[in-house]
């Protein structure tokens, strides 16, 4: 089954007490962002497992989850070469002792994918609208900032990865321009799930899941109030972002110039 | 019963994943598990406590690790005929013997900040799962390399992710482990001959048993005594031991090395 994903669904299953969740069905579009809230043990990695998975009621949780309306194939559930999950985790650094440029093409043909010209320029021009210090393709890519690194991991994840459905966790102290790294994977048409405590990130989405005693228990459509509370936010954000990178060229910080921007209305 | 045997090197994660596995199956089944390791360890006490199962430790002291490993083998299954699934953890030291038998399920947790999984011996392309283990540390990119640099040295392989931290992972493998065979007779054979070295195994026996690996080691022996053990080359073999684990295997006449002394 090579057929695109553009949608999944989660169908109810128990919490950790053996009590039913209260919901009928949640649906998680292509191009759709939508966060994961919870407290820590609250059982946000078992709804990413059982989405990993595609679970048919054989997890611990017993949901079960459909891909375009339709229980999925078993080739779709088990060849490890078709991942479902990317993801974007803690990691801040690269392992690997290579220049960045060589780096993405060894990811291309790890994919079995001929490396398409210009492909790698626009993963890297991507990842340098996402972080405020240029990367350029002769870097070596263990010597990348952590800011470099995560904007890379990011512009990778939505140009080369396959894997139609994005996990981010926890990407908040990256120091990269958050609002801007999201929007690279929206385009690129990924599903997109986030982990996070972070509000301006939760809020930047299209809903989010409520997760208690291993159950979902509330779905909540973010509304256009707080799409712009997180808007806000992330203009605060951007503008520390700003001054960090001035004082990392080593200039002084002596007075700020406020302006604000208003609020662009999404679509 | 089900042999089920874990291989790795130190510190990958192996004894994590082996609980978690283990919390996954010990309501449904009987299990047993044996710890290999060289010289110390307290995995099997912890074990035996925190799930109330049979376990037991092996030390190989002096010996090499893995060749313990089956010559304890038989003992262990004599031992626990009443149980489900056998449990075997390997002391995880070498990358070339890799203890995993043909009769049952050989599972590599392998270290995905180790280096590059081409220059891994049988202990992971003879693996029948593969459990990449610590994928957290590293970026989407480079688990993706990985991937397929496992899969092309072991295309057979059955790959998942496992995190010793969260037990992510030891759902798979416990159900692997239950949809793998049971081990039909006492006698069980190495996916892989071992390395050489000094008994009935270093001279490339496959059989774990006494008696076999006894024959092999007593012709092995005897043909030592007559080869010059100078590792000259040539018979086309790089080691005097090398050509004469041929000539048992009938690969080799032993008439090619120039300086066999002729037998009495």
């Amino acid at each position: 089954m090579n057929k695109e994903i553009t949608k999944i669904t989660i169908l109810p299953g128990i919490n950790k007490l053996g009590e039913k969740e209260n919901f009928k069905k949640i649906d998680i579009k292509k191009g759709e962002v939508v966060a994961i809230v919870g407290h820590t043990g609250a059982g946000k990695s078992q709804l990413l497992y059982d989405i990993e998975r595609l679970a048919q009621k054989d997890t611990k949780s017993k949901r079960k989850i459909l891909v375009n309306d339709e229980i999925p194939d078993k080739e779709l559930r088990f060849n490890p070469k078709r991942k479902l999950i990317a993801s974007l985790a803690q990691s801040m650094n690269f392992f690997t002792d290579m220049a960045v440029g060589d780096f993405l093409k060894l990811h291309l043909e790890s994919r079995g994918k001929k490396s398409k010209k210009g492909l790698i320029e626009e993963v890297i021009k991507e990842a340098n609208k996402i972080t405020g210090e240029a990367i350029s393709s002769k870097m070596n890519l263990l010597n990348l900032s952590g800011g470099q690194s995560r904007a890379l991991m990011v512009s990778d994840v939505a140009n080369i990865s396959v894997s139609p459905i994005v996990l981010i966790d926890e990407i908040e102290n990256a120091g990269i321009k958050k609002e801007e790294a999201i929007k690279i994977l929206v385009e690129e048409g990924k599903i997109i799930l986030i982990v996070t405590h972070d509000p301006s990130l939760a809020l930047n989405t299209d809903k989010r899941i409520i997760i208690k005693n291993g159950g979902i228990v509330d779905v909540l459509n973010t509304s256009l109030k707080e799409k712009g509370i997180a808007h806000y936010l992330n203009w605060i954000e951007s503008f520390g972002l700003d001054i960090r990178e001035k004082i990392r060229k080593g200039k002084k910080i002596e007075n700020v110039e406020i302006y604000c921007e208003p609020i662009k209305s999404k679509k | 019963m089900k042999f089920i045997i874990f291989a790795g090197t130190p510190g990958s994660g192996k004894t994590s994943i082996i609980k978690s596995i283990i919390q996954e199956l010990k309501n449904d089944f009987k299990l047993f598990f044996a710890k290999f390791d060289c010289l110390q360890t307290l995995d099997d006490e912890k074990i035996a406590k925190e799930y109330k199962i049979p376990a037991v430790k092996k030390l190989a002291g002096e010996l090499c690790p893995d060749h313990y490993t089956a010559l304890e083998i038989p003992k262990i299954i004599k031992e626990n005929k009443d149980k489900d699934i056998i449990i075997l953890e390997t002391a995880g030291l070498c990358l070339r013997c890799s203890p995993y038998v043909e009769e049952g399920l050989g599972i590599n947790v392998l270290d995905i900040t180790s280096g590059d999984p081409s220059r891994y011996g049988p202990i992971l392309t003879e693996a029948d799962v593969v459990a990449i283990s610590k994928g957290d540390l590293i970026s989407q990119a480079e688990r993706e390399i990985f991937r397929a640099k496992v899969l092309k040295v072991n295309p057979k392989a059955k790959i998942t992710e496992v995190n010793g931290l969260t037990g992510e992972g030891a759902f798979d493998i416990a159900e692997f482990i239950k949809e793998s065979l049971a081990v039909k007779s006492e006698k069980l054979t190495l996916k892989h001959s071992m390395p050489s070295a000094i008994c009935g195994y270093c001279y490339g026996n496959r059989i774990i048993d006494e008696t076999e690996s006894r024959k092999r080691f007593l012709a092995g022996k005897e043909l030592k005594s007559l080869v010059p053990n100078l590792n000259c080359g040539k018979c086309g073999y790089k080691s005097c031991n090398e050509f004469i684990r041929a000539v048992l295997d009938g690969k080799a006449q032993k008439e090619k090395c120039p300086f066999i002394k002729k037998e009495i």
